[in-house]
C-alpha cells in the first residue's frame, strides 16, 4: 500500500492582477522530493507570470530532521532583486528557513498562504492550489523592502532581467 | 592600458576542496570521469550532485554500489553572515552518510564545517572550504589522494604518516589530473 502524501494547501492573492496573475498555476501539483521551484520562468515547476517575479524566485525543499519520518520543507529565496517575506523574516538571496506548519509569505506583490499536512511518503508531496478573492497577510505585516519599491506596479523596472 | 585599471574590482570566490579516496580507486576507474585538480567555477544557486547517474548527477562515480544520487551541496547565506554556507545532505536510500561522526539518512542534511571527512561506504572525501566574497559563483576542485585518509589507518607503520597525507602530495604530483585506465593493475 503506497504511503499517503505529503500535501501543501497553498492559497494565493495579488492585489492587482487577482486570479490572472496565477492563469498558469494548477489545481493540483505532484512533485518529487528535489526542490520546487517557482518564478516567471519556464523551467520553473510552479510558473507565474509577472513583471517583478524573477525567473527563479524561490524553491521549496524537501528534507527529513534528524530523527523524524516527516517530510519537511526549506524556503530559499533565489532572488537577487526582490525579497522574500516569510512569517515575519525577510529573506535575500540564498537565505533560508524552515517551513512552519502555517506560513504566510509574501514577494513582488503575491500573498501566499502555505499550510502543510502530514504525510509519510519519502518518493513525493502534493500542492493543491487556490486563488484567495481576498488579502491572505495584513499589509502591515509585510514589509517587502526589495529594489522595486517606489516603483509603480504598472511598470516593470528597467532592465529587469538577472 | 586602461582596461585593467578600470575594471570592476575582482572578488574572491568561495571554494571547496575535495580530496577523496577509495581503496579500489586505482583497479576499477571508478573516478575515471573526475578531472581532478581542475578548478570548475558554478553558480551559487547550483545543487550539486555526486553519484552513478550521469544525466543527473554534476560529479559520478563508475560504481554500481553508488546510489544514482548519492548526496548533494548546496549554498545558502547565513543571516548574519556575509559569506556563503553550504549543506550537505544525503541523497541515498541505502547508505548513510557520515560527516566527521555524524550519521545522516536519507533526506538528512547539516552544515558542512569548514574543514570535515564524509564518507558513504569505502569512500571518503576530505572537504575544505575557503570563504570568498562573491555570492554568485563558487569554485570546486578535486585532488586525489593515494592513501587513505582516516588516521585510524595502519598503513605501512615504519614510515612517518602525515595526519591527512594530502598536502605534501599537492606538490609531489604532476599538474596534470591523474589518469586511470581500467585495465592498469
Amino acid at each position: 500500500m503506497e504511503k499517503p502524501l505529503t500535501v501543501l494547501r497553498v492559497s494565493l492573492y495579488h492585489p492587482t492582477l487577482g486570479p490572472s496573475a496565477f492563469a498558469n498555476v494548477p489545481p493540483r501539483l505532484q512533485h518529487d522530493t528535489s526542490p520546487l521551484l517557482l518564478g516567471r520562468g519556464q523551467d520553473a515547476h510552479l510558473q507565474m507570470q509577472l513583471p517583478r517575479l524573477s525567473r527563479h524566485h524561490l524553491s521549496l525543499e524537501p528534507y527529513l530532521e534528524k530523527g523524524s519520518a516527516l517530510l519537511a520543507f526549506c524556503l530559499k529565496a533565489l532572488s537577487r532583486k526582490g525579497c522574500v517575506w516569510v512569517n515575519g523574516l525577510t529573506l535575500r538571496y540564498l537565505e533560508q528557513v524552515p517551513l512552519s506548519t502555517v506560513n504566510r509569505v509574501s514577494f513582488s506583490g503575491i500573498q501566499m498562504l502555505v499550510r502543510v499536512e502530514e504525510g509519510t511518503s519519502l518518493e513525493a508531496f502534493v500542492c493543491y492550489f487556490h486563488v484567495s478573492p481576498s488579502p491572505l497577510i495584513y499589509r502591515s505585516e509585510a514589509e517587502e523592502t526589495d529594489e522595486w519599491e517606489g516603483i509603480s506596479q504598472e511598470q516593470p523596472p528597467p532592465g529587469s532581467e538577472q | 592600458m586602461t582596461s585593467f585599471e578600470d575594471a570592476d574590482t575582482e572578488e574572491t570566490v568561495t571554494c571547496l576542496q575535495m580530496t577523496v579516496y577509495h581503496p579500489g580507486q586505482l583497479q576499477y576507474g571508478i573516478f575515471q570521469s573526475i578531472r581532478f585538480f581542475n578548478r570548475e567555477k558554478l553558480p551559487s544557486s547550483e545543487v550539486v550532485k555526486f553519484g552513478r547517474n550521469s544525466n543527473i548527477c554534476h560529479y559520478t562515480f563508475q560504481d554500481k554500489q553508488v546510489s544514482r544520487v548519492q548526496f548533494s551541496l548546496q549554498l545558502f547565506k547565513k543571516f548574519n553572515s556575509s559569506v556563503l554556507s553550504f549543506e550537505i545532505k544525503n541523497m541515498s536510500k541505502k547508505t548513510s552518510l557520515i560527516v566527521d561522526s555524524r550519521e545522516l539518512g536519507y533526506l538528512n542534511k547539516m552544515d558542512l564545517p569548514y574543514r570535515c571527512m564524509v564518507r558513504f561506504g569505502e569512500y571518503q572525501f576530505l572537504m575544505e572550504k575557503e570563504d570568498g566574497e562573491s555570492l554568485e559563483f563558487f569554485e570546486t576542485q578535486f585532488i586525489l589522494s593515494p592513501r587513505s585518509l582516516l588516521q585510524e589507518n595502519n598503513w605501512p607503520p615504519h614510515r612517518p604518516i602525515p595526519e591527512y597525507g594530502t598536502y605534501s602530495l599537492c606538490f609531489s604530483q604532476s599538474s596534470s589530473p591523474t589518469e586511470m585506465d581500467e585495465n592498469e593493475s
